[in-house]
């Protein structure tokens, strides 16, 4: 049997979200929700209140704090409609796990179908509209990413995904760009980094 | 029989003993005499179609590689771990390698457990295998996307990506993170829903790996490519090439001896074999998942100090660390990640190949830049 048919043969596996719920997260990547004083290592919780930007999601506020299964902890303070149609994104890596990595690219997975909605991935900044940064800022990257960024074309997004990207965790600094969306999580789950692309590519609702 | 691992820090690390001092290197070929028409090809860092950051600087002529370097300092990360707690420095390791956290954590526990003396509870030891064989699921299925991704078959390309993202909700719903970030720590393991079940996997596996394996286009990309023999080889490269090299048979620290699994073994030494290994062990891996018992467990381990060495067989090979304690903190820690090892197999199996080779080549060594550009400060 052919590819084609071999992929046919298999059917529809792409769910319906966002229209419909996320199914199966893993909690220890959506929003926490308690009370009470906490030694959190990154300073997360703070006067009681949680702070998505600098969680690294160790546990170590349980059972005070505990997650409540809410993946909208992504904030877009930028859009731009006119990559309704079409939205490429280009990642780089200044100094990841590799687990933002393999997240981010989870999304062209059947399951979630990024495609669907216009997004996808491009191997060159020049083609890009969106510059998705990831991991701490290491010495190295530093250059490769300031390239990366001006040979971006106007108008373009700056999209920080991963703790180490917005605040840089528990292991150094955040990559110094100021970001128009960022998307907490170690790492951010796919559903989080799905919704967050759809709003910042200037969706409607 | 004793084989040579590679370098710990101060020692080098063999199958069943260590010494302090320098290892041997694996010399890279390189061809004397630069004809006219050989230049040097820098690809990366930042590259489309590499998955993390790395330099590869390529000496080629036209087709044929003469010679390559790996460069994995791009994204080199300072690991503040020095003078932590036992506790905090958990936090660090499993953000060394997401793809393989469970092995690090896991080996670095290993070697606080050796200086600990304490007695592990045998239910702890099946649960941190229970971690590192899902673990290894996971990397191989990503490893074949990535052959398949080189070849540029979407089908299969698509079909793995499917199941990979499923293992990843299954670890994700077992032990509340998909990378098992924050699940180990010196008293317990936290396991969010024992009632997993991943009997499918096998099945959906099966049919996507004979259908890849009977695709001629496909196997003549990795057939020939990348032969490397050698006896300083780890992990699938190794076994693809017939030494049956494994830590899961050669450490007795986690207890593998009590499940019933055999060793994949291949002998073309090849990208093929590297594939035809870590499909197999797919198979055993889901073999020994479905000999445990997952129930929740607490338990102690009083840290003394001392020095000791811990080490698992992760999805690409050995990976060791040696640690010192002193008054609960880490005074002193080194790493053998895989990835550096492999990435020298991979350098010297490159020469004389060509360059359509590269890509496929690179990806059977399934070799993580995060784990090689690591300093512990
Ligand atoms: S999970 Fe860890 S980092 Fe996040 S708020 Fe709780 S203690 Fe802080
Ligand atoms: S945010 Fe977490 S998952 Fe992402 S690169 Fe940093 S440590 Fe890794």
């Amino acid at each position: 049997m052919n590819w084609f048919l071999k992929g046919l043969k298999k059917g529809i596996k792409t769910e319906k979200f966002p229209k419909t719920n996320p199914i199966d997260i893993a909690p220890w990547s959506t929003e926490l929700n308690g009370s009470g004083n906490v030694n959190c290592p990154t300073k997360a919780i703070d006067n009681g209140s949680w702070n998505s930007e600098r969680c690294i999601y160790c546990r170590r506020c349980y059972p005070l704090y505990s997650p409540t299964g809410n993946i909208d902890i992504f904030k877009v303070n930028k859009k731009n409609n006119i990559f309704r149609r079409s939205f490429y994104v280009y990642p780089i890596d200044i100094g990841t796990c590799g687990g933002c990595n393999l997240e981010l690219k989870l999304i062209s997975s059947p399951q979630y179908d990024m495609t669907r909605f216009g997004i996808f991935f491009t191997n060159t900044p020049r083609h890009a509209d969106a510059l998705i940064i990831m991991g701490v800022m290491t010495e190295g990257m530093k250059e490769p990413l300031l390239n990366a960024y001006e040979a971006m074309p106007e108008p373009k997004l700056i999209i920080a995904l991963g703790v180490c990207a917005i605040s840089g965790g528990i292991l150094g600094t955040g990559s110094q760009i100021e970001p128009d969306v960022i998307i907490p999580g170690c790492p951010p789950n796919p559903y989080t980094i799905l919704k967050a692309l759809i709003e910042a590519k200037g969706d409607k609702e | 029989m004793r084989r040579l691992i590679g370098q710990l820090g101060k020692f080098c690390l063999y199958s069943d003993t260590y010494f302090e001092g320098t290892c041997p290197h694996i010399e890279n070929e390189e061809i004397a005499n630069s004809p006219y028409g050989a230049f040097n090809f820098t690809y990366g860092p930042s590259a489309g179609g590499l998955f993390e950051s790395v330099g590869i600087d390529i000496n080629t002529f036209g087709e044929y590689i003469r010679n390559i370097k790996v460069n994995p300092n791009y994204k080199k990360r300072e690991i503040r771990i020095l003078d932590k707690s036992i506790e905090d420095a958990i936090l660090y390791i499993e953000r060394i390698n997401a793809a393989f956290s469970a092995s690090h954590v896991i080996s670095f526990l290993s070697a606080i457990d050796k200086i600990s003396e304490s007695d592990i509870d045998s239910d702890v030891l099946n649960l941190r295998i229970l971690q590192i064989e899902m673990e290894r699921i996971r990397n191989n299925l990503f490893v074949i996307e990535r052959l398949v991704e080189s070849a540029g078959f979407q089908v299969p390309l698509y079909q793995l990506q499917y199941l990979i993202e499923n293992v990843n909700r299954k670890i994700g719903k077992l032990f509340g993170h998909r990378y098992f970030f924050g699940v180990n720590s010196l008293r317990k393991i936290n396991i969010n829903d024992p009632k997993v079940d991943f009997t499918g996997i096998e099945r959906e596996f099966k049919t996507i790996y004979e259908d890849i394996i009977e695709n001629r286009i496909f196997i003549d990309r990795l057939q020939g490519n990348g032969i490397i023999k050698d006896e300083r080889s780890i992990g699938p490269a190794a076994r693809a090439a017939g030494f049956y090299y494994d830590a899961r048979i050669e450490d007795e620290f986690l207890p593998y001896k009590d499940f019933d699994f055999k060793i994949s073994t291949y002998n073309s030494a090849d990208a093929f074999g590297r594939l035809i290994v870590r499909s197999e062990e797919i198979f055993e891996s889901l073999r020994i998942i479905s000999q445990i018992k997952v129930k929740s467990k607490e338990y102690k381990i009083k840290v003394n100090d001392g020095e000791g060495i811990g080490r698992v067989e992760s999805p690409s090979g050995d990976l060791a660390y040696f640690v010192k304690v002193n008054n609960g903190k880490v005074v002193n820690i080194d790493l053998l990640s895989p990835s550096s090892i492999n990435i020298e197999l991979f350098s010297k199996s490159m020469v004389k190949n060509i360059f359509t080779d590269f890509p496929f080549n690179w990806e059977s060594f399934g070799i993580w830049i995060s784990e090689v550009g690591v300093r512990f400060i």
